[in-house]
């Protein structure tokens, strides 16, 4: 098929754009997935969308094709794009206009005929070969317009009269689009209503911006109504680490997204299992809606209760698997910032003052592991360890001297 | 459904194209001007074709159109029911703003469907009257340029008094926090929420030179991509301007392009990956975490 610009299925591109953009160091040949024709299609046309921040290596593998972008220096998150390139036919196109210019007010109502009529008439009557739009076609328009929220049907006697829905006026939102478009979830959709908007100045920019979950709204939105609807949904899985895509049933209960590496998961109850899982947004294929489930309050009471004691995305039913962690830090007079460090930083848990340079931060969590990165950063003023799972601090501990080897900082060097 | 071509540049750019025609008489390279800006790179090569050629039956040769009125569309259901959303959001009191049309619309999600949980716990209170007033006081001030004066805690707990020119709200998700980018002053940045007084300034400066543009720096990193490393460093610098190669089985050399203020948060971000990463240079970025890891020795652990 001759290459178009456009798409008619966006998990096509969703992961060659995020191999572009989080990695960047594949080249044509670790594209095993799809044909190579297929990864030069691809690339051609995120090119195509996002030129500007194309960024292209050469290396004894082949040429590397990445996205480098400083999102707090971008004004939108230029993923967006991605979601604005799906196709149509030349049928659908010439329809949309046509149809809008008809029914131009909310007070022009018109029959499916009365459409048919004009548009021959008035709107084709030019054109060499007019392409010919029947009654099934334009009915069928119509319809999905209704659906979309465009126009509005509304029976009049035996016929069905059409006509546009109100125009919301949006000036004066200008600052809230560009705002929300950005950090609300979904914010595609603001960047729909942004390509609406007049030209203006964007007032807002950035920081700690995470753009990649962008590729995921269709998934999150389906989510996110399904958890509304209390139903459960059946979810296609690929984790990159197992290679293969797993089916699996399971009731969402809350999304949990990560502000300081831009993952986003979904909480579940895993219908077969019994058990709590987390699911990475990215890593879902597919998301199918299924039944009521009558037992979804339960299931997120449980769930809240517990998510007390998540430091990150692990949960359990049993409390009894609840791991305690405690650390203490050394923090020296005019390094306050650190008591505000732990204070604002900690998720859960609790920290007090113990002596007039010592400060202690403890915690019951589900997985002690998952705190050890944020452990981690305190490295520098880390006095006392004490985990119940001992196999945890001693692996930290472990790893401490791993990184001081790393560094050589064999204890000559450290004392110099 | 997102993926839509409701919401396609293409329908965007025809729009655009089409009210031009309907306004005057725009010439061939003036639609050209139109795909170029509203549309992609390679869209010249489509779009002008396919509305010349009569494929898309909405432009006749003479670049004149059948349309009477200049396209505009109402708003889908879908962007109804997420501003609907977004109107539920605490922030939306910062913005004086009402939007008609919206009755008896369903919110598109429920935002305590969503667990912000890593975000950090004293972000700005976007719901207090004294934070909003400033906050709005900040954005007109911005489109208007007028000076503004303040007085202002610094982290120190310093009180000081300031004046200054506000350009841009800068905003973080993971602090909740914004910053006001400013000029007229010493400070290139100023947190709102550390702003007590504020008020319009009416003297006549004198004003300080704008502040340096901020230095841009750059760090190299090699990785091992051991317990998903690789998909976890990838991801939490993703915000970064970067750039990654293979160097060998499982080894990973990365370069982050980083804001020389954030180099204190970014040495702290690397030690939390732990030994799955080593900074190979600059030399002084590997004395940074250098000095960490021998103050950490002295510390010893118990």
């Amino acid at each position: 098929m001759a290459y178009n610009e456009l798409i008619k299925n966006f998990n096509r591109i969703r992961d060659y754009m995020k191999d572009f953009y989080v990695f960047g160091f594949k080249s044509r040949g670790d594209f095993t997935q799809k044909s190579a024709r297929s990864y030069d299609d691809e690339k051609r046309r995120v090119e195509s969308w996002l030129g500007d921040y194309m960024s292209f290596r050469h290396t004894p593998d082949g040429k590397n094709v990445f996205l480098s972008i400083d999102s707090r220096a971008a004004e939108s998150n230029p993923l967006y794009t991605a979601w604005k390139t799906k196709s149509f036919t030349d049928g659908d196109i010439t329809l949309h206009f046509i149809l809008f210019d008809i029914l131009y007010s909310p007070a022009v109502k018109m029959t499916l005929k009365e459409i048919l009529d004009r548009i021959d008439r008035e709107y084709l009557a030019d054109f060499a070969e007019p392409p010919e739009f029947d009654e099934s076609t334009v009915r069928k328009k119509l319809k999905e317009y209704v659906e979309e929220g465009l126009i509005r049907a509304e029976k009049d006697g035996r016929q069905m009269l059409y006509s546009r829905c109100e125009t919301t006026d949006l000036t004066g939102a200008s600052d809230v689009i560009d705002f929300f478009s950005e950090t609300a979830p979904l914010g595609v959709i603001g960047s729909f209503l942004k390509d609406r908007l007049p030209e203006h100045r964007n007032i807002f920019s950035f920081k700690h911006h995470y753009i990649n979950a962008a590729l995921d709204s269709e998934i999150l939105l389906t989510l996110l109504t399904a958890i509304r609807e209390k139903r459960t949904v059946t979810l296609e899985n690929k984790s990159p680490r197992f290679a293969r895509v797993t089916t699996v049933e399971v009731l969402p209960l809350k999304i949990l997204a990560g502000t300081q590496d831009g993952r986003w998961y979904l909480m579940s109850l895993h219908l077969k299992g019994n058990h709590f899982n987390a699911y990475r947004l990215d890593y879902l294929q597919k998301v199918k809606p299924g039944e009521v489930y009558e037992k979804f309050d339960t299931a997120a009471r449980a769930y809240e209760k517990r998510a007390a004691h998540s430091w990150s995305v692990s949960c359990e039913w049993s409390m009894q698997r609840l791991e305690h962690v405690e650390f203490v830090v050394e923090v020296l007079p005019g390094e306050e910032h650190i008591v505000e460090r732990l204070e604002r930083e900690k998720r859960c848990g609790s920290v007090e003052q113990i002596d007039e340079t010592h400060w202690r931060f403890s915690a019951d969590i589900f997985n002690s592991q998952e705190i050890l990165p944020w452990i981690r950063t305190f490295i520098c003023r880390i006095t006392q360890m004490d985990f119940s799972n001992r196999t945890v601090e001693n692996k930290f501990k472990e790893d401490l001297a791993e990184i001081m080897r790393l560094y050589g900082l064999t204890d000559r060097e450290a004392e110099s | 459904m997102i993926f839509s071509e409701l919401y396609s540049a293409y329908y965007n750019t025809v729009a655009g194209i089409l009210s031009a025609c309907l306004n005057g008489r725009p010439e061939e390279k003036d639609l050209r001007k139109i795909v170029e800006e509203r549309a992609f790179s390679e869209s010249v090569l489509t779009v002008l074709p396919a509305l010349k050629e009569g494929r898309w039956q909405l432009l006749r040769p003479d670049l004149t159109t059948p349309l009477r009125r200049e396209p505009a569309i109402p708003l889908t259901l879908l962007e109804k029911r997420w501003l609907k959303a977004i109107l539920q959001d605490p922030r939306i009191r910062l913005f004086d703003v009402h939007v008609d049309g919206l009755d008896g619309v369903d919110p598109l999600f429920d935002l305590n469907d969503i667990s912000y949980y890593d975000r950090y716990a004293d972000g700005d209170p976007f719901e207090d009257p004294e934070y909003v007033r400033r906050f709005r006081l900040i954005r007109e001030a911005i489109r208007t340029g007028t000076p503004l004066q303040a007085a202002y805690v610094n982290r120190k707990g310093l009180r000081l008094r300031m004046r200054f020119i506000p350009t841009g709200l800068e905003y973080s998700e993971k602090d909740d926090k914004f910053r006001v980018r400013v000029t007229g002053s010493r400070f290139a940045n100023l947190r709102l929420g550390r702003i007590t007084r504020l008020g319009i300034y009416q003297g006549d400066g004198p004003w300080h030179r704008a502040p340096e543009p901020e230095r841009i720096e750059e760090v190299t990193l090699e990785l091992r991509d051991e317990r998903n490393a690789l998909d976890r460093v990838m991801n939490h610098f993703a915000h970064l301007e970067k750039e990654a190669e293979k160097i060998g089985k499982d080894r990973y050399r990365i370069r982050l392009r980083y804001y020389k203020s954030d180099e204190t948060e970014l040495v702290i971000r690397i030690l939390g990956f732990g030994p799955v990463i080593k900074v190979t240079e600059p030399e002084n970025f590997v004395d940074l975490i250098k000095e960490r890891l021998i103050r950490q020795k002295e510390c010893g652990i118990r």
